[in-house]
């Protein structure tokens, strides 16, 4: 029987082939939409997963409020690992990292070097502590010495050309000499040490060996014993704050006690998070590696449930639709013995055909866009062919869909009186589309939603990018990493400012772009209390800043070269006001220090207030700056006045290897940095235009075909219609405008929804828009003009035909 | 006795009235009848017949087929009795088309579950016996009227039922086809004892049978 019915699910198929192809293509669209976004989903659900311990690891976090300023700190202090050790008889082992950004890296002897995007210090226990084996080398010994790096296959392939590179030496950022002692392979992609491709013995870190309880500059692990509850150690872990925080910080605040530590509004709370929960659920300011949210996780999820939802009933909708079709086949089968059972296996067989074929279809789009989706993603995603399970999970999933699907179908097919049908009054069997009116109503409200959606998350990353930030962005070129012009770098700086189009140049290690910066704490003359500290960050420039970048002072004055006093001087931004509790003007000639404990500490002078600009992400408050003019730059910030960029930058290229023979020159533009913050939205805007559209092209496939099914169930009416004189157009409009009013209800429906979802998400920014008035019309417009550009096709199609033909067809 | 009705009333509801299709309808069939059903267009003939073939509900009265009362039956156990005891023939055939002529014939006997290699013999048989083998691999529109009707006939034979109901089965055929399948339909009755219940609008039809039932504005005259 089974095999029969695959038989003539088959050749129903193959014979109504328009209809078939608009339901396989509409699933295979979603299925490939929705296997692409699990495939996403599963890959940053593994993340770290392949460690060995991976479930016993956990980093130690701490939430500091210290003088203003509130920091989430993923780093610990230097002796905290040891500390922990020691009194934790739960903690089998840790290890730290330091993390140095990037690194310009060459073998000894060569002439040019390379840049290594990411380096760190790492403790000795680093291989054992992941179960990482080495290629070369011995895990235990390879990052004990002081001057000894561990490499990954990748690096050490592209120094050396091969992985048997024990005791060879490289020269880090053209000063320090290292000693390769090992390699192991590259990082996974779907880990957190990710494009790590150089890691130091901490041995050659001094300051790790520090009793600095004041700096968080560490990234902890500890690997707790397989015994330990992670519950009986968060605890204990706050004891940390009396036995070492404390009596630090009382050699410098002397009589300081954790109560009167608590009172001013202070605290420090230590905390753990599983190791392999950083990717998704990390709150951290900063981190090792970029990480992701589960919030991007659960939108992703929603989007892929609804494209296969909006495939799904597609797929209801056409096959009910065409059940007029088969309304006679099925009062035959009734009289040949067919009970409802037998039909809606038939039927489930046909939409199980169908989610197959579809399957296949999706199978295959997914293998030529998934190199696309992985560039865009900056993935490696493959489709795991070779895994039992993946192919498991795809069938059943197929299966499902199928069922779910074709169930409806089914069910309302095998209801048909056998009588009715075969008299031919069919389209009453057919009843009055109450269901599939719905249903389109569903697809078109979960459209518009997105569209919605989308509109509101361009529009907010427009906002972003079109922002008075406070100082400009444009035409301003970072050169990265200008250390190795060493003495030269003024030189340098003068001949960059005698090209034609070059406005400004200034030196500094900060810029408003995403990086990694942290506070100080300020005291303002004369307090001797830790509790007036201000928590602020200080930026070391140089003269030309504020020029450069066009930033605005509001009170007191910029920096000048004609006042000598001004290496002791310091520029505040507005929101260092609140704290220091006075107005511009009064700001202006106040001193403060970083150094409380000293008997004669050196002060800065305020001597001017810059307007606020961004430095953050516009995700926060701007938060206490301070510019003081320093002379370590090594950055170079150069603004262009127009004209042809590629030029300037191949003239700035050209000085560069004249001054520095043999180094590279890397730079960006300041705009892209400033977006590159932004990249997580960028993303979900990227994604969400592309599943848009999908789900939009999904809802039309759903809309022609019922168009197409109208027209062709009201041909005998449209014959007698224009019999009776009725114009084309009368004709297409009649047949339109139903389908308009459902889709203006989608947009009732769905216009509120998507206003609160995405007032929701607008909540994470301190700046953000306001949605408008507009982006509502805009989106009904879309969905109305879709509609009718999808419907009137089959509308003016069905109207254009000559009544003789349609009349005596019936 | 194969079946009985007693006192059969079908209505619907039209405008807040009942328009009765059938009333008061009493039938005796034995079994090994041929019976012809007449009246003018609109008289009830197809809704009787569809009552009879268990296609159709009633509103009231009594039906016993083999002694089972129909109107007591799940539905189950009513399509159990229908797909053993009963084959249908349309005027206009009912093939489906998607199917050849041997598919066809070979439906029925799927729904009855019936094993594969019987099914094939089953078919092969009645293939043989209506001289249509050479088109066993034709689809229905390939066919003339006349043809496809030999296959209804075929069709509604294969499971070896005791009663045949026929819609108006000559009403698309021209005379020579339909003097074919009346010629037909006396065989089957005479030789293989099948009970045969037809509606017909022609006197030279309703001769072929034994006895000849009036309906009138769905009253039995
Ligand atoms: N579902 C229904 N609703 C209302 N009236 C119906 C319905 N089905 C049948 N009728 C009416 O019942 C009457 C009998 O119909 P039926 O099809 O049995 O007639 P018939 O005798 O077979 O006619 P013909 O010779 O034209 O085939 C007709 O007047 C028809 O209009
Ligand atoms: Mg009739």
């Amino acid at each position: 029987m089974f095999k029969n019915y695959i038989k003539i699910a088959w050749r129903s198929l193959k014979k109504q082939a328009f209809f078939t192809f608009l339901n396989t293509f509409g699933l295979a669209i979603g299925m490939a939409g929705a296997l692409m976004i699990s495939l996403y989903i599963n890959d940053e659900l593994s993340y770290d997963k392949m460690f060995a311990d991976a479930d016993r690891i956990y980093r130690i976090d701490a939430d500091i409020k210290f003088g203003g300023a509130e920091i989430k700190a993923a780093e610990s202090a230097p002796p905290m690992a040891g500390a922990l050790k020691r009194d934790y008889s739960q903690v089998e082992s840790t290890v730290r990292f330091r993390t140095l950004g990037s690194m310009y890296v060459k073998k000894v002897g060569s002439e040019t070097s390379s840049k290594e995007d990411r380096v760190t210090y790492a403790d000795s226990t680093f291989f054992e502590f992941f179960g990482i084996d080495l290629l070369v080398g011995n895990s235990k010994s390879a990052l004990t010495g002081t001057n000894s790096l561990v490499l990954t296959k990748t690096a050490a392939e592209k120094y050396f050309g091969s992985t048997d590179v024990l005791g060879q030496d490289l020269l880090l950022d053209n000063s320090d000499t290292y000693t390769v002692t090992g390699v192991i392979d590259d990082m996974p992609k779907n880990s957190y040490f990710n494009e790590y491709s150089v890691f130091l013995a901490m041995a050659g870190n001094v300051g790790s060996r520090e009793e600095l309880w004041g700096s968080n500059n560490y990234f902890t692990f500890v690997k707790l014993i397989p015994e330990a509850r992670v519950e009986d150690f968060q605890a204990p872990l706050q004891g940390m704050l009396e036995r070492y925080m404390l009596p630090w910080a009382q050699k410098y605040f002397p009589g300081m006690t954790a109560e009167s530590f608590a009172a001013s509004g202070n605290y420090i709370r230590y905390h753990t998070i599983a190791f392999t929960d950083i990717h998704l659920h990390s709150d951290r300011s900063s981190e090792m590696n970029a990480t992701s949210s589960m919030q991007n996780i659960y939108i992703l999820s929603f989007i892929g449930l609804f494209l296969i939802i909006l495939a799904s009933v597609n797929f209801m909708n056409l096959s009910t639709a065409h059940s007029l079709k088969r309304a006679k086949e099925v009062g035959v089968r009734k009289t040949l013995g067919s009970n409802k059972m037998n039909l809606i296996f038939q039927f489930l067989t046909e939409s199980g055909l169908i989610a197959f074929i579809s399957l296949i279809a999706a199978l295959l789009i997914t293998m030529i866009t998934l190199p696309f989706f992985n560039g865009f993603t900056g993935k490696s995603i493959a489709i795991p062919f070779s895994q039992p399970l993946f192919w498991l999970l795809l069938f059943a999933a197929t299966i499902l869909l199928g069922f779910f699907s074709g169930c409806y179908p089914a069910f309302f097919m095998s209801r048909f009186n056998p009588v009715k049908t075969l008299k031919g009054g069919a389209s009453e069997s057919v009843g009055n589309g109450r269901v599939r009116n719905a249903l389109v109503i569903f697809q078109f409200s979960i459209s518009v939603f997105l569209i919605v959606s989308t509109l509101v998350v361009f529009q907010q990353l427009n906002y972003i990018q079109s922002k008075d930030l406070g100082f400009t962005k444009d035409q301003v070129l970072l050169i990265n990493e200008i250390s190795p012009l060493g003495s030269k770098t003024n030189a340098f700086k003068e001949e960059i400012l005698k090209m034609g189009n070059v406005e400004n140049v200034t030196l500094s290690n900060f810029y408003p772009t995403p990086s990694w910066r942290s506070d100080t704490s300020f005291f303002q003359e004369g307090t001797k209390s830790q509790e007036n500290a201000i928590q602020m960050q200080t930026w070391d420039v140089d003269m030309d800043y504020l020029k450069t970048l066009e930033m605005d002072v509001v009170a007191g004055r910029d920096f000048n070269k004609q006042y000598a006093s001004d290496s002791t001087a310091i520029i505040i931004n507005e929101a260092t006001l609140p704290i220091l509790n006075v107005t511009a003007q009064e700001a202006l000639g106040m001193r403060i220090s970083e150094e409380i404990d000293m008997e004669n500490p050196s002060y800065y002078t305020i001597i001017g207030v810059v307007k606020d600009f961004h430095f953050k992400s516009l995700r926060e408050n701007i938060g206490a700056l301070g510019l003081h003019v320093e002379n370590n730059a090594e950055n170079m910030a150069v603004r262009l006045s127009g004209g042809d960029y590629s030029k300037s930058i191949a003239e700035i290229e050209n000085i560069w290897n004249t001054m520095a023979p043999g180094q590279p020159f890397d730079y960006q533009f300041m705009d892209e940095a400033f977006y590159s913050t932004y990249n997580s939205e960028q993303k979900l805007s990227q994604i969400f235009f592309i599943f848009t559209i999908l789900s939009i092209f999904i809802a039309c496939l759903g809309l022609f075909g019922l168009a197409a099914f109208n027209a062709e169930k009201r041909t005998k009416e449209i014959g007698v219609r224009k019999v009776l004189g009725a114009t084309v157009s009368q004709i297409s409009y009649r047949l339109t405008v139903d389908f308009l009013k459902l889709v203006g209800v989608a947009i009732l429906i769905s216009l509120p929804l998507g206003w609160f979802a995405m007032n929701k998400w607008l909540e994470d920014f301190s700046y953000r828009i306001e949605i408008g008035f507009g982006v509502f019309v805009l989106a009904a417009v879309l969905a109305i003009m879709v509609a009718i550009v999808t419907v009137s096709y089959q509308s003016i199609k069905a109207a254009i035909v000559n009544p003789v033909k349609s009349l005596r067809s019936d | 006795m194969l079946l009985q009705l007693k006192n059969i009333f079908k209505w619907v509801q039209q405008g807040g009235q009942r328009v009765f299709l059938l009333k008061d309808i009493n039938l005796e069939v034995e079994e090994g009848e041929f019976i012809s059903i007449m009246g003018p267009s609109g008289s009830g003939k197809s809704t009787l017949l569809n009552v009879i073939g268990m296609l159709d509900t009633f509103d009231e009265g009594e039906y016993d087929f083999l002694s089972e009362s129909v109107h007591t039956l799940k539905e189950k156990y009513r399509s159990n009795l229908y797909k053993e005891y009963i084959g249908f023939v349309f005027q206009s055939y009912h093939l489906l088309d998607d199917l050849t002529v041997e598919e066809n014939l070979e439906m029925p006997l799927l729904y009855k579950k019936i094993k594969s290699s019987e099914r094939k013999a089953l078919v092969a048989d009645m293939l043989d016996r209506f001289n249509i083998v050479g088109k066993k691999d034709l689809f229905p529109t390939q066919l003339s009227g006349g043809q496809q009707q030999l296959v209804g006939v075929a069709r509604a034979l294969i499971g070896k039922p005791k009663l045949i109901l026929a819609d108006e089965p000559t009403g698309n055929l021209n005379s020579q086809q339909s003097e074919e399948i009346m010629a037909l339909f006396k065989k089957l009755n005479e030789e293989d004892g099948v009970t045969i219940i037809q509606v017909t609008h022609s006197e030279k039809n309703a001769e072929y049978g034994s006895r000849i039932i009036n309906l009138l504005d769905g009253r039995k005259i």
